[in-house]
């Protein structure tokens, strides 16, 4: 009786952390990243940042520092994209990152 | 009746104003518009980006002094770019092979295989700009002919990223065959979001008229 007892606490917790394990998930998620990159130095080439993300469904905003040299890329709730995508295309855009910082 | 009359008028406006030094290579996938118009051409030339590293698209020219209209598959490559901290640069090949044809003076209704070639690099910063670029044009029996032409430019105010953006320019363009072997132009280049337009005149009075859309 004692051995169905532990199997069923083990089984409940089991459970709880698989349906809890989203939820720690989605709040580690970033909302943003930020992208400094080399390159940035015309509005009208720039569009092609624009372009390409608005094409992502992950993506919320993109707004173009071009002072800065700064790419801000807002995320949809609990969605993100993976580093190594996000410098996959800003390369595929015709620029070099330098540096990628998730918020 | 009324849809062949708007795309006529369409095409003609669309030859009737011009293409221009902004770039020729967009983003994957990236569909431009490139029109150009000119004291020696009009010219309009629609591409489409597949990778970052060339673009494809039709080019059809009408080139006045001999009369010859080009129609062309053009190939634009960027053969490399410079991406620095604050400036970028590029280098670029851009090719084309088509049909030229011609009914001015001795020719009769002429057409006649054409191909050209040419570089075209250029810099630029947030204040300054700088660009060369080269073509030689063969034609077959209709001719060829050989242009390079120069920019250099600057900004009168740093706009960001949104703005309408203002840049005054000084073109030297030399076409050995042309009536005007040498011209200079100083001209006005505005761009915002994805259109781009130039206006300029030339030391012998002719207009330039360049419009450039992304999409």
């Amino acid at each position: 009786m004692t051995i169905l007892k532990n199997i069923f606490a083990i089984l409940s917790l089991v459970i709880a952390l698989t349906m809890l394990a989203p939820t720690f998930a989605l709040a580690n998620t970033p909302s943003k990243v930020i992208v400094q990159v080399n390159g940035l130095v015309c509005d009208f080439c720039a569009r092609a940042l624009e372009k390409v993300f608005s094409k992502q469904e992950e993506v919320n905003t993109i707004d173009v520092n071009l002072d800065t040299k700064n790419i801000m890329i807002e995320f949809n709730d609990n969605q993100t994209i993976a580093e190594e995508k996000i410098k996959e295309l800003i390369t595929n855009s015709g620029y070099d990152v330098v540096k990628v910082s998730y918020e | 009746m009324k849809k062949l009359a708007f795309i006529i008028f369409l095409y003609v406006f669309v030859l009737c104003v011009s293409s221009t030094n902004a770039r020729p290579v967009s983003y994957p996938n990236g569909w431009t518009v490139m029109m150009s118009n000119n004291g020696d051409y009009n010219s309009v030339h629609v591409h489409y980006t597949p990778t970052i590293d060339y673009s494809i698209g039709f080019r059809s020219e009408y080139r006045r002094e001999n009369e010859v209209f080009l129609n062309a598959i053009q190939l634009n490559t960027l053969v490399k770019r410079w991406n620095k901290a604050n400036s970028q640069a590029n280098f670029y090949i851009k090719s084309g092979a088509g049909i030229a044809y011609s009914d001015h003076g001795k020719y009769q209704s002429e057409t006649e295989a054409a191909g050209f070639t040419g570089i075209a690099l250029d810099w630029e910063d947030r204040d300054y700009f700088t660009s060369f670029e080269n073509r030689f044009l063969h034609t077959g029996e209709l001719g060829h002919s050989y242009m390079q032409s120069a920019r250099v430019g600057f900004t009168p105010y740093v706009g960001e990223y949104g703005d309408l953006h203002t840049w005054l320019m000084l073109e030297v363009e030399h076409e050995p065959t042309a009536q005007n072997p040498l011209t200079y132009k100083p001209l006005i280049r505005l761009f915002k979001d994805v259109h781009l337009a130039e206006l300029g005149m030339n030391n012998h009075g002719e207009v330039t008229f360049n419009w450039v859309i992304r999409y």
